[in-house]
């Protein structure tokens, strides 16, 4: 008796293949995350676990839902809404040229999910364009929370390494430690960036060093005195010491003046600056009435 | 995750209800009267305890592993899984949900064979029967009974504050903390909100330590209070229980009334 046909393979997950589905009842098309047990002996593992638990609790219109968990012999399936693409995929659709109203409309979906989560206390850890999935009616909802892991619970040691770098923020990459909602809230503005340049990566590093060169050939390298601490990181750096650049228009053209104010408050090195999910969706961005959408 | 209560799954999905919880008992009444059903569920938390702490786990994650278990078998006949298999693999789950970092399945059954021989030996003759494609096969059936939610609120940080905001020295924290504990071997954890279970025992404690200053403290408070005396009461009456129950004479005659699944599995 299954509840779901299986169709064609969708991507890979951070535990498992994504396959398309079908409900044999209601027709609806769903994504199946086939959870992979691996030989050794830890049984279900942890990161789909987390993934599991978390969006138990997380009921949101931009957070991908988990509809049903089903298991057959050795084998666990996530049953998901289905989207129809990614972020990343949807960029690849668009010939370099995005609507700046759907730009605006994405970006306060993304922080709207976000505002939930960190309302929850959970941290995504992993915002990319891939995690991100995009439906028929342009709602845009926060998926993958293979990595997310909840902050309530004193944990003070988060491990390392774990967001892709060109969405990471260099009080990580320099080893910080202790991770915050103001991980996530960097992740954003690159994100922002990227959308109002129609899927053009703002910082696409290619290795530690050079994804902090990047950042900092835009931002200004951080000292002491704009960042206090930043020397005592684990993995700190001292690298050239370059201004920020004066001129946000040339960076990110087709963005208007107050996305590019919005980008400049996410887009702050030290952590603690950062804008907030909840002070970004009030941001003038989004309210000016001169724009279109919504 | 320390989000809103109120929107968790523990709130909307599993606070139960008594007649519900009494109905769907009905099959294994018939093998128990009530007091040995709730002996057999006093044994099994006494396990989850033992192996908790042989493991190194937090109370919390000791905690957790008890709720699931009461869960599970909220819904399910003592038949379905043998309790002594359902043990152990709520302690696997509670401890990769609460982020203990992931207790290999090896160390678990070892743990399980020498528990089971040294502690509990007044109540098991034979071996640990399972080993580990048992367990992880539970895990699953585990996962689908509590409906994956995995996210258990525990009184323990509602109580933390209480005793602060009472201005309260550490005899009291500890005495109630120790009740909070005691009151997994009752129903209270399926039926009633954590900040009720953690308000109800703070409450017999002050009675133990004999704080008549506190009752100003409790009449303000805002709270269901007929709701605070019926936890009150089950804590008691398990206290109660206690007072004359045997259970290294008694376990074994017990766990032979418990209805039983298909044949335990070939070693």
């Amino acid at each position: 008796m299954q509840k779901y046909d299986k169709m064609e393979k969708i991507g890979e997950g951070t535990y498992g293949t994504v396959f398309k589905g079908r409900n044999r009842d209601t027709m609806e098309i769903v994504a199946l995350k086939r959870v992979r047990l691996d030989e050794d002996d830890e049984g279900v593992p942890s990161s789909a676990l987390r993934e599991i638990c978390l969006l138990k609790e997380l009921k949101h219109k931009n957070i991908v839902r988990l509809i049903d968990v089903l298991h057959s012999d050795k084998k666990l399936t996530l049953v998901f809404e289905h989207c129809d693409q990614d972020l990343k995929k949807y960029f690849d659709s668009l010939n370099g040229e995005i609507d700046m109203a759907v730009c605006r409309s994405f970006m306060l979906q993304l922080l709207r999910g976000l505002a939930f989560c960190h309302s929850h206390n959970v941290l995504h850890r992993d915002l990319k364009p891939q995690n991100l999935l995009i439906n028929k009616n342009g709602e845009l909802k926060l998926a993958d929370f293979g990595l997310a892991r909840a902050f309530g619970i004193p944990v003070k040691c988060y491990s390392a390494e774990v967001v892709t770098l060109w969405y990471r923020p260099p009080d990580v990459l320099f080893g910080a430690k202790l991770y915050t909602t103001s991980i996530d809230m960097w992740s954003a503005g690159c994100i922002l960036a990227e959308l109002a340049d129609a899927g053009r990566p703002l910082f696409p590093g290619s290795d530690v060093l050079d994804q902090l060169m990047k950042i900092f050939r835009v931002l200004g390298t951080p000292n002491e005195d704009s960042w206090p601490g930043v020397s005592h990181l684990s993995d700190y750096v001292a690298l050239p010491s370059f201004p920020a650049i004066t001129s946000w228009s040339q960076l990110v053209p087709r963005l208007n003046s107050k996305g590019r104010d919005l980008l400049q408050k996410l887009l702050v090195c030290r952590p603690n600056q950062r804008i907030s999910a909840e002070a970004a969706m009030q941001h003038p961005y989004f309210t000016d009435s001169t724009s279109s959408g919504h | 995750m320390a989000g809103n209560f109120w929107q968790s799954s523990h709130s909307q999905q599993w606070i139960l209800d008594k007649q519900d919880l009494l109905r769907e008992r009905q099959h294994d009444l018939l093998s128990l009267n009530e007091d040995e059903y709730q002996k057999v569920f006093i044994f099994f938390a006494n396990v989850i305890q033992v192996l908790g702490e042989q493991l190194k786990l937090r109370q919390q994650v000791i905690a957790t592993a008890t709720v699931y278990f009461k869960r599970f078998y909220a819904r399910n006949s003592l038949k379905n899984i043998d309790p002594l298999l359902l043990a152990p693999t709520c302690i696997l789950l509670a401890s990769k949900v609460e982020e203990f970092g992931v207790i290999s399945n090896s160390r678990l059954i070892s743990i399980c064979q020498s528990a089971i021989k040294t502690k509990f030996s007044y109540a098991y003759t034979q071996e640990f029967p399972y080993r580990t494609n048992h367990i992880l096969e539970c895990e699953f059936y585990l996962l689908e009974n509590l409906d994956c939610c995995l996210i258990v609120y525990q009184p323990y940080r509602p109580l933390l504050q209480l005793v602060q905001d009472m201005g309260q020295e550490d005899q009291l924290l500890t005495l109630s903390w120790r009740i909070v504990n005691d009151s997994l071997r009752t129903d209270v954890c399926l039926l009633y909100p954590p900040y009720q279970i953690a308000i109800a025992c703070l409450q017999i404690a002050c009675v133990i330590l004999q704080k008549d200053s506190t009752k100003q403290w409790f009449a303000e408070l805002n709270v269901d209070l007929d709701k605070v005396q019926e936890i009150v009461r089950a804590i008691v009456n398990l206290y109660e229980m206690w007072k004359d129950w045997k259970e290294k004479d008694e376990i074994q005659m017990l766990l032979s009334k418990i209805p039983k699944p298909k044949p335990p599995p070939q070693r």
